[in-house]
């Protein structure tokens, strides 16, 4: 009895010793064990069951104050011998640390990004429940034709899904001020458009069903943004009043930061206050859409539910309204979650690049473990010699997971001031893609990830090389050989880190140099025009003055033209209503119906689409448009003439096939005014350097006038007289606004920034996966290379040549190379597929790219090899003999 | 020495001050030193071995008492020469530290011998 409750309480004290570190208790333990064993049985006999009560409550105590200081000073210990270690090794310590942290910055940024993006819940009140409504043209290809204001009735009346249905659209303004006249961006939004996204204004208060009424003041609701850049985050905003087009609007509030779309604007307003959405033709007519919507589901409705339950309102109105709904449009409502809507034009480039992302660390973990292990082998005699002189084996490990730690903590350091600095960049890409973009920052997640991600690879690379170090430690010491070990496991594992590290960048590569071909190709597509030299500027006029006044219009379109072309270094200048790439150009698209004379349409057949632009006769010698056949517009053809068109080559070969489409007439209201085509030019990429250009229609500015920019050939740099541009055209209306100035160079390149953002991002990837690879095969023909002396000594001394020692060791590195090319490209075929969509005329699988990637990286590694093999060509067989 | 000297510690050493101890004999002297004022548990105590022999205040003997009163897994700790100045420079510090406390009446004077 007395025997069993010994062994109970020494059980229990010897677990309460495991608290101790793994030393500690290795020096300590037994001692320990004996001196409480003879406490406890001097303190029963003095005090008995009380005594034994305290002394086991002091026990208890000392062991649970003393056990975490002697952790910390273990670890204290460890840390300086770690960081001793690192300085004796400093290269080692850079390449390791350097890696990690670029691996861990590129991961951090790109996970803040697609956290801020992707996962995060929608900055809305349970914006899972909102949605966006599109009304689509399927048979004629557009996605998005709006809803008028009758159709938003219908679906308000009579939908069962929907707790709240609002409208909103997009309009631009003229702000009058003392100085100079700005545009600014209105949102025109119905009742309960913020209060149905929950958000609150952070100054004054949000529109009421008054403000809403025809013929209320007119009231403004300011952006955060404009708030802070134009009005300085004045106070006392609200009640201030902006002269805006023909009427005095007075701010109400000023809204909160938020993701807005489809666009971001400036200031809000109700639709009362926007004369276009507030004149008759527009509220009784089905057939006028602009207006875009956005719904709230009920509690416990899904998106399924609520796309069933419009398509049914849809299909109603169809029915009931035919004119409004040509069968050959195909017009139909789909219903989208908005978390989706605002986030599809960024995830496919964000999942691509997290992928990326996760090569580089991947790789990088393993050039630290690989680096490790060979260094490791390099310490074995310390290892030995230390765990000889008594150091216990979970000392050793802990003190390799603690250098492994400090490695991967501070190249998490590192990582995240790398990652905080690339963030404003992928910011700025991220900009293009989706509204979101704003609410990427530095914050908590992401110093937790950079965190989590150094844990990681800590792990990683600490496991792995304390796995291998604790069985060949035992094999050090038992054979007392520190020298002949390669270590069978320790090669194998080796070897498998470089095959692992030749298939991640031969994928990585491989995604680089896709996006590479994609690019040149892109940037080298024939846009159809000249944009060297020209200068495009946005101009606006203020339309209230000039709405319903035409001879008015027609006046400052020839003044202002005369005033552009007397100004010095123009060569050719002309007012369009849009110019090619245009980011204002809002129709994305051909979306005008034209009906041809003599080209009956035929029941269930589409219209033709097309294009159509204002243009003054010198717009296609201003941007070098050829002519094809005909001629262009000439000053004769004015407002006293009958009207003429002029035509693309698309339009000519789609509508006309093989007949000649000069002298015959086209129409575009279905057939009231015909217009005679009198010339065909070149195809232009009106709406993206990767979209095929549409059929499109010039019409005279002087008979149809629309003027929403000038175009100039310059002599020089465009840029270098914008300003004197800029001066003209005021003088000519000092209420007009130029938001937008800049070179047909620079609208080309903005066109294709996103994916050259995308390539050079990958390149960086790609590169740096390389990099690392090629020191990683490298570094492990070196070590080979130096464990082999011995052989390859013998090997010289037998009479080996050069060139079968360059052959075995070349072989030995290449093998590697080899079997990881192909593993890297049997995924790299699957995995590119994924790419597509970020594609321009080259395929995934493009033979040319993988061939030229196998070829790079082959080579790298051949490089990479080569070096430490030369170095066993130089051996003194007589010496590495000596050295056994 | 590279840590400075605790209570504990110097009530180790005053243990230690009559000659070898093994570590239950130091807990004991300890407690009767001080009049059960205080008690060392043996985590405590170890921590403070530990300190002491990296710092070379104390040092394991060699040679072990005679068989039947000894036990394999006790061992035995005696004070370095080191170790002994080490104590004495803390009891006439301590000395010191007292000498002045009774210039400032918080203890009275001694009585003349």
């Amino acid at each position: 009895m007395e025997a069993k409750k010994q062994t109970l309480s020494e059980r229990f004290y010897r677990a309460l010793l495991r608290l101790f570190p793994f030393d500690f208790r290795g020096d300590f333990g037994p001692e320990m064990e004996q001196a409480f064993r003879e406490q406890r049985v001097h303190v029963e006999r003095q005090a008995g069951k009380i005594g034994l009560f305290r002394l086991w409550w002091e026990t208890i105590a000392g062991i649970f104050t003393t056990a975490p200081a002697e952790h910390l000073s273990m670890l204290r210990q460890d840390v300086r011998y770690a960081l001793r270690m690192m300085r004796k090794n400093m290269s080692y310590t850079a390449v390791a640390v350097t890696t990690l942290a670029l691996g861990i910055g590129a991961n951090t940024a790109i996970v803040s990004v697609i956290n801020a993006v992707l996962l995060k819940p929608l900055p809305y009140q349970q914006g899972n429940q909102l949605v966006m409504l599109h009304q689509r043209a399927d048979k004629v290809g557009l996605s998005n034709v709006f809803y008028s204001v009758p159709e938003i009735q219908d679906y308000r009346q009579q939908n069962r899904t929907l707790s709240d249905l609002v409208e909103y659209h997009s309009m631009q303004f003229m702000l009058l001020s003392k100085d100079e006249a700005s545009r600014v961006r209105a949102g025109v939004v119905s009742d309960g458009f913020f209060g149905m996204f929950g958000v609150k204004p952070i100054l004054g208060r949000d529109f009421r069903p008054a403000d809403d009424q025809p013929g209320a003041p007119a009231v403004l609701l300011l952006s955060y943004e404009y708030w802070k850049k134009h009005e300085r985050g004045d106070p006392e905003i609200v009640g201030k009043t902006f002269q805006m087009n023909d009427r005095v609007h007075t701010v109400i509030g000023v809204l909160p930061p938020v993701p807005q779309y489809p666009n971001e604007n400036d200031v809000y307003m109700p639709t009362s206050a926007c004369p276009f959405r507030s004149s008759p033709g527009m509220i009784s007519n089905r057939g006028s859409r602009m207006m875009s919507l956005f719904g709230r589901m009920k509690p416990g409705v899904s998106v399924e539910h609520c796309k069933a339950d419009l398509s049914v309102i849809s299909a109603r109105m169809i029915q009931q309204h035919p004119d409004a709904y040509p069968k050959e449009a195909g017009i139909n409502t789909a219903t989208v979650s908005l978390r989706q809507e605002l986030t599809k034009g960024a995830t496919p480039m964000l999942l691509v690049l997290l992928g990326a992302a996760g090569c580089v660390l991947l790789i990088a973990c393993a050039n630290v473990a690989n680096l490790t292990l060979a260094r490791m082998a390099g310490r074995e005699r310390e290892l030995v010699l230390r765990s000889a002189l008594g150091a216990g084996k979970g000392r050793l490990l802990r003190q390799l997971f603690t250098e492994s730690l400090i490695l991967g903590l501070l190249a998490a350091g590192l990582g995240v001031l790398f990652a905080s600095q690339t963030l404003k960049l992928l910011v700025d890409f991220t900009a293009r893609l989706t509204p979101r973009a704003r609410e990427i920052q530095v914050d908590g997640y992401m110093l937790l990830f950079a965190l989590a991600a150094a844990l990681l690879t800590s792990i990683v690379s600490g496991s792995v090389s304390a796995l291998y170090s604790r069985q060949d430690l035992a094999a050090g010491l038992r054979d007392g050989n520190t020298h002949s070990t390669a270590g069978r496991h320790r090669v194998n594992a080796r070897d498998v880190l470089v095959v692992c590290q030749v298939a991640f960048s031969f994928l990585l590569l491989v995604g680089a140099g896709l996006m590479l071909r994609s690019f040149s190709k892109l940037r080298n597509v024939d846009p159809g025009f000249v944009p060297q030299r020209v200068l495009a500027m946005t101009v606006d006029l203020n339309w209230s003055k000039y709405m319903n006044k035409p001879e008015l219009a027609r006046r400052v379109s020839s003044q202002l033209l005369e005033k552009i072309q007397s100004q010095p270094g123009v060569l050719a200048a002309a007012i369009s209503s849009s110019y090619p790439l245009d980011p204002d150009n809002a129709t994305g698209g051909p979306n005008e119906g034209m009906t041809i004379e003599g080209h009956p349409q035929r029941e269930g057949e589409k219209p033709p689409l097309t294009a159509l632009r204002s243009v003054t006769p010198d717009y296609f010698k201003a941007l070098g448009i050829p002519l094809i056949a005909g001629r262009v517009f000439t000053e004769s053809d004015n407002d006293k003439v009958p009207n003429v068109v002029v035509i693309n080559r698309t339009a000519a070969r789609r509508y006309w096939r093989d007949e000649d489409p000069l002298g015959r007439r086209v129409s575009f209201d279905k057939g009231e005014h015909w217009m005679k085509v009198v010339g065909v030019v070149g195809d232009v990429k009106e709406f993206g350097l990767d979209k095929e250009p549409g059929a499109e229609t010039y019409v005279a500015e002087a008979q149809i006038s629309a003027i929403g920019s000038i175009v100039v050939r310059t002599s020089q740099d465009g840029m270098n007289i914008a300003n004197q541009m800029r001066r003209a055209i005021l003088e000519v209306d000092p209420q007009t606004a130029i938001p937008n100035v800049q070179t047909l160079d620079q609208a080309r390149n903005a066109s294709i920034a996103s994916p050259r953002v995308m390539m050079d991002l990958l390149g960086i990837f790609a590169g740096l996966a390389l990099v690392i690879a090629a020191f990683g095969i490298g570094g492990i023909l070196a070590l080979t290379v130096n464990q082999r002396l011995n052989e390859i000594g013998i090997r010289v001394a037998l009479g080996a040549k050069p060139g079968d020692l360059l052959a075995m060791i070349l072989g030995q590195g290449m093998t590697l190379v080899v079997i990881g090319l192909a593993i890297g490209l049997v995924s790299a075929m699957g995995l590119t597929r994924l790419m597509k969509t970020l594609l321009f005329e080259v395929q995934p699988t493009d033979p040319i790219t993988f061939a030229g990637v196998s070829l790079v990286l082959g080579a790298a590694a051949l490089v990479a090899c080569y070096i430490p093999a030369r170095r066993a060509l130089r051996i003194d067989p007589l010496r590495a003999l000596r050295s056994e | 020495m590279e840590t400075s000297l605790t209570p504990a510690m110097f009530q180790v050493l005053l243990a230690l001050g009559d000659g070898e101890k093994h570590g239950y004999a130091i807990l004991k002297e300890v407690e009767e030193q001080t009049d059960g004022h205080v008690r060392l548990s043996t985590g405590t105590l170890y921590a403070i071995i530990k300190r002491l022999l990296i710092d070379g205040v104390i040092q394991e003997c060699r040679h072990r008492p005679p068989v039947e009163e000894d036990d394999q897994r006790r061992r035995y700790y005696r004070l370095t020469p080191a170790g002994r100045q080490v104590a004495i420079e803390e009891a006439e510090r301590m000395e010191r530290l007292i000498a002045t406390a009774r210039e400032k009446h918080f203890l009275k004077r001694l009585k003349p011998a």
